[in-house]
């Protein structure tokens, strides 16, 4: 019985684990304003870049390495995070940042096509680390608003940031 | 059983992460202006480490447990969401709080397209802001656009739209006009121009002429214009032809001056044709 | 240990001693190699003169060539090479003789016509010229008359030129987003068409600089099949003219070796361009364009340049259309020698023989390129 019981615990903590790993994604209905139509196979590609600018900036944080931002970012938002890295270092600190839950939404696709603005309703975890040793982690919940631009072959963060209030 | 207790508790702090308190020892603003001052208020006593984390910017001090601890003007400057995280001798302490954009448009990003098109045709040009302020934050709040566009003869076209989550856009139509105009975006304080070409649409009515000079026949067009009577520039490629018989000649020719010219050999009887791109002009039989 | 000394001795006397041998009393192929002697058979042929003359001419020997000719009393040394690599830069100044042929044409006991194809290898690919020779006996031998091309000798005079040319600055290094640039040149697809070829499939097609500022262009195609997939992607690569005038149109033709048009679905045609720096000169004119039916069908015809700069390498592509206007084929020719101011230069493209009955009427246009310039 207990035998058993330590398997389904098992089971479900590594779910638990990987539902961490892949934050749940929801996707609304864009609601663009402007001349620029936006093909659907624009809109995922959009999508999954953006998803993955998370992946590195998690880990770019976590490894205090700013390099790992170039594929994914440019622009102020990648000056931004690059110099959150730096002060991060000079500190002894580095962040562990998770992303749980998306809600995205496309907002505005500008009429020549150089960029591409969208907001996130985020729920994500954050965990400090002085010097190796960590701090409690906490949850946010906030509302994102990002602005992409297109790159030779895949869509850029330049703007990446969390709305007051929500 | 202890053992279920130890995989029940697992399973519990996987599922929802720890919760703090937002209050008790740590006193938090609920926002700050970017580039502004603030403080933030402890209690109790002893010695602690606080923490400020954000995606743009990250602080730490050591502060006196049961003071109020200052930030200078100029600590937190890139908006965005902060978490607080106080660690003192006891339970760690936690909140959060933002940092909204600073107060007053310092800089646009503004987008204006093409840099070069065709008079005459219907909302054609344009323009998409974005809005930011000194810190190069994002400034989200609805603010108002203004757009004008303005030939060389001073008539002007102008709309105001105001921000939507930072970005504004427009449309204009290219004038009749062939020149550089100005299109201007102002925000606030803020303004930015750009300079959009309009140049003149295909030739309308192209025509030519021939006469005899020496052996050779000198094909000259009439000036080439466009349809609303801008000048075509020089540089764009007339193409004359000669047809006689299974003979052809032809000639692409640059407009120099305004019009096109060429001396070639056509015998008596030639059919000669001229068009520029895709637009036929005048045909001309030649005879002695 | 004493074995190996020996025989490195051994080695070494011997390697010095075979090489004195060499030099006092050398082998006759490496005596012709290195310029000594001619190895070359006796001309005791019309065939073997003609031969010979070829051999020397793919070696370089310049002054052996000459001296076999039995006219070369009627011009000099320099006249001669010019005639074969050209006066001024052009494809054939780089180009080293690949192979030639040699064929009889006519012969007597005293003298014989003989023709000697030429097939060069240029940068831009092989080229072939062709020249009949008159060959006569002269005592024991036999020796080839060079039948030296004059070309006509442009008075020398001043050609005034307004001289139209667009430069372009381009944006500096960095991030340039949001910062206004120079737009690209508009151009459009004006005509495309796909064949079925023994060798594979071609797209065919015409493009219009639509701008009012010169564009570099090119342009790519990619297969698909009926269910979406890319099968291939290829680009115009020489076969289109790159420097395009404001309304100038130029052919292209996209290669798809060993594909099959059935089993294509639909093709992606997408061009490109850029901004570049021009010049509206020199003007080429085609003159006397004339398309020759089967069999040897091509388009002839000749190039004149109106300007007073010499034009080193000249393209010439030629675009055919059946009786309803559509493309049917896309030929071209390098011109390997430097077209001179005012001065005619034949050309000849040729035409597939089972595409030629198709051809009703042709569009010739021509690009060019000056050594140092820009293209």
């Amino acid at each position: 019985m207990l035998r058993r019981l330590f398997i389904g615990c098992a089971g479900v903590a590594l779910a638990a684990g990987l539902a961490a790993a892949q934050p749940s994604v929801r996707v609304e209905p864009a609601t663009l304003q402007g001349p620029r139509a936006l093909a659907e196979q624009t809109a995922n590609s959009v999508i999954q870049d953006y998803l993955q600018s998370w992946r590195s900036l998690s880990v770019a944080l976590d490894q205090n390495n700013p390099e790992l931002l170039d594929a994914d970012f440019t622009g102020d938002a990648k000056s931004k995070l690059a110099e959150t890295i730096r002060e991060q270092a000079a500190l002894g600190m580095s962040t562990h940042y998770q992303d749980l839950t998306h809600d995205v939404q496309i907002v505005f696709y500008s009429p020549e096509g150089l960029s591409l603005e969208l907001t996130d309703m985020v729920q994500y975890e954050v965990q400090l680390f002085d010097h190796g040793k960590p701090e409690p982690k906490q949850q946010v919940r906030a509302r994102y608003v990002v602005m992409l631009t297109p790159a030779q072959v895949r869509w850029r963060v330049r703007v990446f940031q969390a709305l007051p209030g929500d | 059983m202890r053992l279920l207790a130890f995989f029940a508790s697992g399973l519990a702090l996987g599922v929802a992460p720890l919760a703090f308190a937002q209050s008790g020892n740590l006193t938090l603003p609920k926002a700050v202006e970017a580039g502004a001052a603030f403080s933030i208020a402890t209690a109790g006593s002893g010695k602690a480490t606080l923490y400020i984390a954000g995606l743009g910017q990250v602080v730490k001090r050591q502060v006196d447990l049961g003071q109020t601890v200052n930030f200078p003007v100029g600590t937190l400057y890139s908006a965005g969401r902060y978490v607080v995280v106080l660690q003192g001798d006891q339970e760690p302490e936690s909140g959060e709080f933002d940092v909204v954009p600073a107060k007053g448009v310092a800089e646009l990003s503004f987008l204006a397209r093409p840099s070069r098109l065709p008079v005459g045709l219907h909302d054609a040009i344009t323009g998409a802001v974005y809005v930011f302020d000194a810190y190069k934050n994002l400034m989200v709040a609805p603010t108002p656009v203004s757009f004008e566009l303005s030939g060389p003869s001073g008539a002007a076209q102008k709309r105001t739209v105001v921000t939507r989550f930072g970005a504004a856009w427009t449309e204009f139509d290219s004038t009749a006009r062939q020149g550089a105009d100005k299109f201007v975006a102002n925000a606030g304080a803020a303004s930015t121009r750009r300079v959009i070409s309009q140049v003149p649409g295909d030739p309308c009515g192209l025509t030519m002429t021939a006469k005899r000079d020496g052996k050779q026949v000198e094909l000259q067009t009439a000036p080439i214009r466009d349809c609303s009577g801008n000048p075509v520039p020089d540089g764009e490629v007339v193409t004359f032809t000669a047809s006689f018989g299974d003979d052809q000649s032809t000639a692409d020719v640059p407009i120099k001056g305004g019009i096109a010219k060429i001396d070639m050999p056509i015998q008596d009887g030639a059919l000669i044709s001229v068009a520029s791109g895709v637009v036929m002009g005048n045909q001309i039989r030649w005879e002695k | 240990m004493k074995n190996g000394i020996l025989l490195a001795a051994a080695l070494i006397i011997a390697t010095v001693v075979l090489i004195v041998i060499g030099t006092v009393k050398p082998i006759p192929s490496a005596e012709h190699f290195a310029g000594e002697q001619n190895l070359l058979p006796s001309s005791s042929t019309p065939e073997a003169a003609v031969r010979n003359l070829g051999d020397e001419i793919s070696l370089g020997h310049w002054a052996r060539a000459y001296d076999s000719l039995a006219n070369k009393t009627q011009f000099s040394e320099d006249e001669f090479i010019h005639d074969l690599t050209g006066y001024y830069a052009n494809l054939r100044t780089d180009a080293t003789l690949n192979s030639f042929e040699v064929r009889p044409l006519h012969a007597t006991e005293n003298d014989a016509e003989m023709r000697l194809t030429l097939h060069w290898a240029t940068v831009l690919g092989p080229s072939e010229s062709t020249r009949d020779l008159h060959v006569t006996r002269v005592g024991d031998h036999w020796a080839p008359e060079w039948p030296l091309d004059k070309r006509p000798a442009v008075p020398p005079q001043v050609i005034p030129v307004n001289y139209l040319r667009w430069d372009v600055i381009y944006p500096g290094p960095g991030d340039d987003w949001g910062v206004q640039g120079v737009e690209a040149p508009h151009v459009r697809i004006v005509d495309m068409r796909p064949v079925q070829r023994a060798e594979g499939v071609v797209i065919l097609g015409e493009l219009l600089n639509d701008d009012v500022v010169p564009a570099y262009v090119s342009v790519t195609a990619t297969l698909q099949s009926k269910t979406g997939k890319a099968l291939a992607t290829e680009d115009s690569f020489d076969k289109i003219s790159h420097v395009l005038l404001p309304k100038q149109v130029t052919p292209f033709l996209i290669d798809f070796p060993d594909a099959t048009l059935s089993s294509v679905g639909s093709i992606r045609m997408s061009p490109f361009s850029t901004l570049v720096p021009a010049s509206a000169d020199p003007v080429i004119e085609i003159d006397n364009a004339h398309l020759n039916p089967a069999p040897d069908a091509s388009l002839s015809g000749e190039l004149m340049n109106e300007s007073g700069q010499i034009v080193n390498v000249a393209h010439v592509l030629g675009t055919f259309y059946d009786k309803s206007g559509q493309v049917v084929w896309i030929g071209d020719e390098y011109i390997d020698r430097a077209l001179l101011p005012q001065t005619p230069q034949a050309f000849l493209i040729h035409i597939p023989e089972d595409l030629a009955r198709n051809v009703s009427s042709q569009r010739t246009v021509v690009s060019s390129f000056e050594y140092g310039g820009v293209l």
